[in-house]
């Protein structure tokens, strides 16, 4: 009985075929059903990087996948300063291979092949909507005003200051503003989106608008790629370390609520590091007080198991 | 189109593309490339700019040369009126009828080989293809190799004969109006009149003096003396003869190791100063960061980008007249090479005085870093 169920074990692991757990296979591509059926994320490229435009998205793949990323647009509101930045998103490369491998996020096309009809049914729907909200905003100026000058009379008639004529005077400018005023096309406020306008597609169309993943894989991104995805299969979330001389910085949890705990350096099993490059990182993390993990994917196939070694500076005694 | 990027982005601007507004995610989608601005380079743009800096693209034409600089010229924004002036320059008989008025034994073999093409080319209307100068340069180009960044032939810059009995019947002709600043115009100089001013006599030198003199022409000869040298018409002879000289001397052994009989290096007493000890013990002498940099061919991987300005309250900033700029640029990143000791140089050289600080990007975060020249003390005061 013991020994029978370590190979029936086994055997469904082997048969699992996407790398998760026997039991836990059924459970997981379920889920996986219901979030495929879900529109999925859009990455937009420019020149290699990966980039999130939408907030839905960003906030999406922050909260399901633990995809944390850099935002390093300018601000709208607040444009002239460097210490809250706005849209896009720059995800790492290594989160966007892991999204699109599990189905959730889609590489767009940067030109949107459309042809002639679709294009100029695209101008129309953009003047149409141009002239709705100039309507609506002429009808809120007007309000505006009429409410400026409303309370002006009032001001005036509590003061019991001004005679007759100056009272006349203001209900005569106001049933004029009534009967002429026009919003100048000039003071309209216009929106400027972020995010590409124009995304009525359904899942099947995005699917075939999608364009493929155009990243060269060499062996340290693979490797990378490797870590990234075991680690993040462990709940831990990950940053970028360039500043701290690693590859990721290591979180128990979202980055807002907690310290980073390591910093991960991806290396391949046959790598040589020199002694001084080890000495050097386990300063620097001594420094920082964080704990450098070397973290080596096994080479046994693709969905082998990664390796972690930490290094303590600890003394002789 | 940077304005305008930031401008849209902060609400200023809206762009347009085929009757439909452009997005911020499409203005970056089309305008950001590898040939036009890359992402990276547009952060480190968005930031400095956000930080209230002006930053401008860098043009490695504007940048003024060391003889300008020596000159400490105010720089004319444009270098269009450069080009009008070659225009509007002599036509090409007029000039090289000087060089053949010198000493005929300096450069006539090479100003026949100049006057054919200056002859035959005379309809074409570009005149800097006139101009030894340039002309020499391109043909030096193809033939010796040389690098282009080399503007001088040493083939043809000869030595001017002022002093012998023949000086006084030479003119010098008048120099390259590319060389002149701004609106200089020199005319070609008659050696009479000057040599007229000199005074000639015979010196007549004090016993102690004669000594003096007798001990200096022991120890040491005159250039002049040699008469292979007087041999030499131009300065690329006689770096030719030099460097034959200096092969024959040294067959196996580093002529500054083998040269003597092995001594010390230095004897106790014999210097005064650190500084001097230091300088007699020394084999590596110590360079400087632009030295032989001007030799170093163009890069094709790490270019300046920006040139920075400090923001408009700090510094007069107009945009007729920018003046110099803070730093300039170097964009790169932390996956990429660590700059070496070539680009360095280069990128030092091309930049002139202002110092070129790199920016490195890192998934959004950009740090800055730029290198100093460090001189070893080699004395305590």
């Amino acid at each position: 009985m013991d020994c029978e169920r370590p190979a029936e074990d086994h055997g469904t692991r082997q048969n699992g075929g996407a790398g998760e757990g026997g039991e836990a296979a059924g459970a997981e591509s379920e889920g996986d059903r219901e979030r495929s059926r879900e529109p999925r994320v859009n990455i937009s490229l420019v020149g290699g990087t990966p980039l999130l435009w939408r907030a839905g998205d960003i906030r999406r793949v922050r909260e399901e996948d633990g995809v944390v990323g850099a935002l390093v647009g300018s601000l709208a509101r607040q444009p002239r300063q460097n210490v809250r930045l706005g849209r896009p998103l720059e995800i790492l490369q290594e989160e966007a291979s892991l999204l699109l491998e599990r189905g959730r996020a889609a590489v767009q096309h940067t030109h949107n092949q459309e042809d002639e009809e679709s294009h100029v049914k695209a101008v129309e729907a953009y003047q149409s909507r141009l002239e709705h909200s100039y309507e609506e905003q002429c009808v809120l100026a007007l309000e505006d005003k009429k409410a400026v000058l409303q309370r002006v009379m009032n001001a005036k008639q509590n003061d019991h200051t001004c005679d007759e004529g100056t009272e006349q005077a203001m209900r005569e400018r106001l049933s004029s503003l009534q009967k002429g005023f026009t919003l100048p096309r000039s003071a309209m406020a216009v929106q400027l989106c972020t995010a590409r306008a124009g995304f009525g597609h359904c899942p099947e169309e995005a699917a075939f608008l999608a364009a493929d993943w155009p990243m060269p894989r060499d062996e340290r991104s693979e490797t990378r790629f490797r870590v990234y995805r075991d680690l993040r299969g462990r709940g831990f979330y990950l940053t970028a370390a360039g500043k701290f001389g690693g590859d990721y910085l290591v979180y128990p949890g979202d980055p807002l609520r907690f310290h980073a705990h390591f910093i991960a350096l991806c290396l391949s099993m046959v790598e040589q590091l020199p002694l001084c490059d080890v000495l050097a990182v386990a300063r620097l993390g001594s420094n920082v007080k964080k704990t450098v993990l070397l973290c080596s994917p096994r080479d046994s196939g693709v969905e082998g198991e990664v390796v972690y070694s930490s290094l303590q500076w600890s003394g002789m005694v | 189109f940077y304005c305008s990027r930031k401008d849209h982005l902060w609400g200023n601007v809206q762009v347009f593309y085929q009757d439909l507004p452009l997005s911020i995610q499409e203005g970056y989608e089309r305008f950001l490339s590898p040939e036009t601005v890359t992402l990276h380079q547009y952060q480190v743009f968005g930031h400095l700019k956000r930080l209230g800096y002006v930053v401008n693209r860098f043009d490695p034409s504007t940048v003024p040369s060391l003889y300008e600089r020596q000159l400490n010229l105010p720089l004319s924004r444009d270098r269009q009126n450069k080009q009008l002036k070659r225009k509007r320059s002599h036509s090409p008989g007029s000039r090289y009828p000087h060089f053949k008025h010198k000493d005929p034994t300096s450069s006539t073999a090479h100003t026949h080989e100049q006057d054919e093409p200056m002859d035959s080319g005379s309809h074409v209307d570009r005149a800097p293809e006139r101009n030894w100068w340039t002309a020499a340069s391109s043909q030096s180009r193809s033939m010796t190799g040389l690098p282009a960044a080399l503007p001088w032939d040493f083939r043809l810059i000869s030595f001017p004969d002022l002093g012998s009995s023949r000086a006084a019947r030479t003119c010098l002709a008048a120099p390259d109006p590319e060389l002149l600043p701004g609106a200089l115009q020199v005319g070609e100089c008659k050696m009479a009149s000057w040599l007229t001013k000199l005074n000639l006599k015979e010196e007549k030198l004090s016993r102690r003096e004669r000594e003096r003199q007798r001990e200096r022409d022991r120890y040491k000869r005159s250039v002049n003396d040699d008469r292979e040298v007087r041999r030499c018409t131009n300065w690329a002879e006689y770096l030719e003869l030099m460097k034959k000289r200096r092969r024959q001397r040294c067959k196996e052994r580093p002529a500054h190791l083998w040269e003597k009989d092995v001594t010390p290096l230095s004897q106790p007493g014999l210097c005064t100063s650190h500084r001097e000890l230091l300088e007699e013990v020394s084999i590596i002498q110590s360079s400087h960061l632009l030295e032989e940099a001007s030799k170093l061919p163009q890069l094709d991987q790490w270019r300046i980008i920006f040139n920075v300005y400090q923001p408009d309250s700090v510094a007069d900033f107009k945009k007729s007249h920018p003046g110099n700029p803070y730093t300039r640029m170097c964009v790169c990143s932390f996956d990429g090479p660590v700059p070496d000791l070539r680009v360095m140089k280069q990128l030092s050289f091309q930049s002139a005085d202002i110092p070129v600080t790199f920016a490195v990007v890192d998934h959004g975060d950009i740090s800055f870093y730029c290198f100093k020249e460090f001189k070893l003390p080699s004395d305590f005061y």
